[in-house]
């Protein structure tokens, strides 16, 4: 149950909603290494998001047992600071802020990190310039509602990855893209995974998209019921 | 950008809901600040009425009473009568009279004062303007008998555009100005004073005064005295002491202030409620930003932080807004209707409007900020 190249640890974990009427996770077993980039399939009500939002420290399982980046999640107090450092989400809607810039928009995880106002804005620009805007200058100080979909993915993107997480969650990157855009997310996405040795878990109702990963799970009715290497 | 610089840029995303709120509250902080440059104002003309030096006693006919009396004259003569009643040290025979400044003149004989439009002079013995407060002047008293000299208060000079040496045409008669002088009481300050035998002569008053003024001796009682002048008189003279003028100013300035607190409790509650509302509707708006802070690690307390420092945003800017527009508006209508008045703006009224916005965004913020720091990610970032 301890090993220590799993960065993601999951057993027998349960979650039901609606007093127990709705079963999201039913008995999951999961193990992920550290650097891994996985995909999980299913359909709707498989309990694919119930999962993410599980490894994500957004809401805590009924029982069962579920340990991320070392963390016993089922007992651990400050969500808080682990999401902060451990966790990058994208979204498959962006989620960008609309009053606040690009870079704004990707300093947003570092207000719960001592750095000061001057790292901060050097590090968004950083994470900025790796997710290949061909008008970066341009936009950085625009607002992401002038933005195209993948430009805001991509801003999303480097929020994500800010703080230096050691897991990225991804849930639907490229659900509200093009072909054409979705595959230049994802190909960041591996470049990143690649190049920091991110472990990343993809959400996705693509077999395409999924075929990007190492791995490729299948769920239905709240459990692992296919698992298969690429 | 900072965490402040991201509190103060947020409230105004929505510019339209942000300047509603702000003037709803402005309004109120307004309507304190009027209030209190008013009530300050009124309260620095009845301390001024109370200057050592300045006569305790004014003694009118039966039939008009106070200050600001209007209507009978009295027998000059009954100034040096008075010194006879003990307790008395010295009077002072006044007479007053209404003129607009291009020489047009109305006889009556009312208290001393400026307002309206109307501009009082007031005939005394220039060795006894210390009965009515004025200390020094900047400049030289006038002559007594002289026909073209006269003083005028510092706001009266203000109003008319007048300075030592300027002339001034009076009933007709061009006067010099030969000192500018102030007492701090806002009716004195918009007057002028000159000889009394010059103005009885110009106003066809030969031997009248319209009231007398009377210092009491040090050891004596200013009541005991002003009683035993109607004792001397009865059905003839009038007292009203400045104690009696103080009090009955103190207790209108007390109405005063305590409408002011009760505006003061009014714009907290109905500013509180507009701010709750406005707040409210932003968490609700940004449900799911609160979602994406939430997943981002931000902790609860840095979320509630966030919306309370909006709200105190707003109410701060509220009061800024309310405090310009109390002032503007309180010297722009003393302009208008062309009074001598002075409004006194204090730090202590500065700081009542800023405490009361203070706590309307306090107030109104802390529910929605609560609300917004104790929402569920996963609610949050499913809100559509």
């Amino acid at each position: 149950m301890n090993n220590q190249n799993n960065i993601i640890e999951i057993h027998n974990l349960k979650k039901s909603y609606d007093k127990g009427k709705i079963k999201a996770l039913n008995g999951m077993d999961l193990e992920i290494k550290r650097g891994e980039f996985i995909s999980i399939m299913g359909p709707s009500g498989s309990g694919k998001s119930t999962l993410l939002n599980m490894i994500g420290a957004l809401d805590r399982a009924d029982e069962g047992f579920i340990k991320v980046a070392g963390i016993d999640l089922m007992t651990a107090k400050d969500l808080n600071k682990f999401r902060s450092q451990e966790i990058g989400f994208v979204f498959q809607m962006h989620n960008l802020i609309p009053n606040l810039s690009v870079v704004e928009n990707v300093e947003i995880p570092m207000y719960e990190t001592k750095l000061s106002g001057k790292e901060m804005r050097e590090r968004a620009l950083e994470l900025l310039e790796l997710m290949n805007f061909s008008n970066l200058s341009d936009i950085i100080n625009q607002n992401p509602t002038k933005l195209s979909g993948g430009e805001r993915q991509r801003v999303a993107i480097a929020r994500a990855l800010v703080n230096h997480p050691s897991i990225v969650l991804a849930d639907e990157p490229t659900g509200a893209l093009d072909s054409k855009t979705g595959d230049t997310i994802l190909n960041i996405l591996k470049d990143l995974h690649q190049k920091e040795n991110v472990t990343i878990v993809l959400v996705t109702h693509e077999p395409y998209v999924a075929n990007m990963a190492e791995r490729i799970f299948k769920m239905l009715d709240g459990k692992i019921v296919e698992e298969k290497k690429i | 950008m900072s965490f402040t610089g991201l509190i103060i840029k947020n409230p105004f995303r929505n510019r339209t809901r942000a300047a509603l709120a702000i003037v709803g509250i402005a309004i109120g902080i307004a309507t304190i600040v009027v209030l209190g440059m008013v009530t300050g104002g009124l309260q620095s003309a009845t301390t001024s009425t109370l200057k050592a030096g300045a006569a305790e006693i004014t003694v009118t006919p039966i039939g008009s009473s106070g200050f600001e009396s209007g209507g009978g004259t009295l027998n000059e003569s009954l100034a040096n009568d008075l010194l006879n009643v003990s307790g008395v040290a010295n009077t002072a025979g006044i007479l007053s009279a209404s003129a607009n400044v291009t020489g047009a003149s109305t006889n009556s004989t009312s208290g001393s004062g400026f307002g309206g439009g109307r501009f009082t002079v007031n005939g005394i013995d220039s060795s006894k303007l210390s009965l009515e407060g004025i200390g020094s002047v900047n400049g030289t008293v006038y002559t007594n008998g002289s026909s073209n000299q006269l003083i005028l208060g510092t706001t009266a000079a203000k109003s008319l555009n007048k300075t030592v040496g300027s002339n001034i045409n009076l009933f007709g008669t061009n006067f010099t100005v030969t000192g500018i002088y102030q007492t701090g009481n806002f009716m004195t300050d918009g007057g002028a004073f000159m000889s009394l035998n010059t103005l009885q002569n110009l106003t066809s008053n030969d031997g009248k005064v319209s009231d007398i003024a009377v210092k009491v001796a040090d050891n004596a009682n200013v009541t005991t005295v002003s009683q035993a002048i109607q004792n001397n008189y009865p059905n003839q003279l009038t007292t009203t002491t400045a104690a009696d003028q103080a009090n009955r100013t103190n207790q209108a300035l007390s109405s005063i202030n305590t409408a002011s607190t009760g505006i003061s409790l009014l714009a907290i509650v109905i500013g509180g409620i507009g701010i709750i509302n406005v707040m409210i509707m932003s968490v609700y708006e940004r449900t799911r930003e609160i979602g994406v802070l939430k997943a981002v690690g931000w902790r609860s307390s840095r979320i509630l932080t966030m919306i309370l420092g909006e709200s105190i945003i707003l109410t701060l800017t509220a009061a800024v807004v309310g405090i310009v527009v109390g002032v503007l508006g309180v010297e722009v209508i003393l302009a208008v209707i062309g009074s001598s008045f002075t409004a006194e703006l204090t730090v202590n009224i500065l700081l009542r409007a800023i405490g009361i916005a203070f706590l309307v965004g306090l107030i109104g913020g802390l529910y929605p900020a609560y609300r917004a720091s104790r929402l569920a990610p996963t609610e949050a970032l499913r809100y559509e």
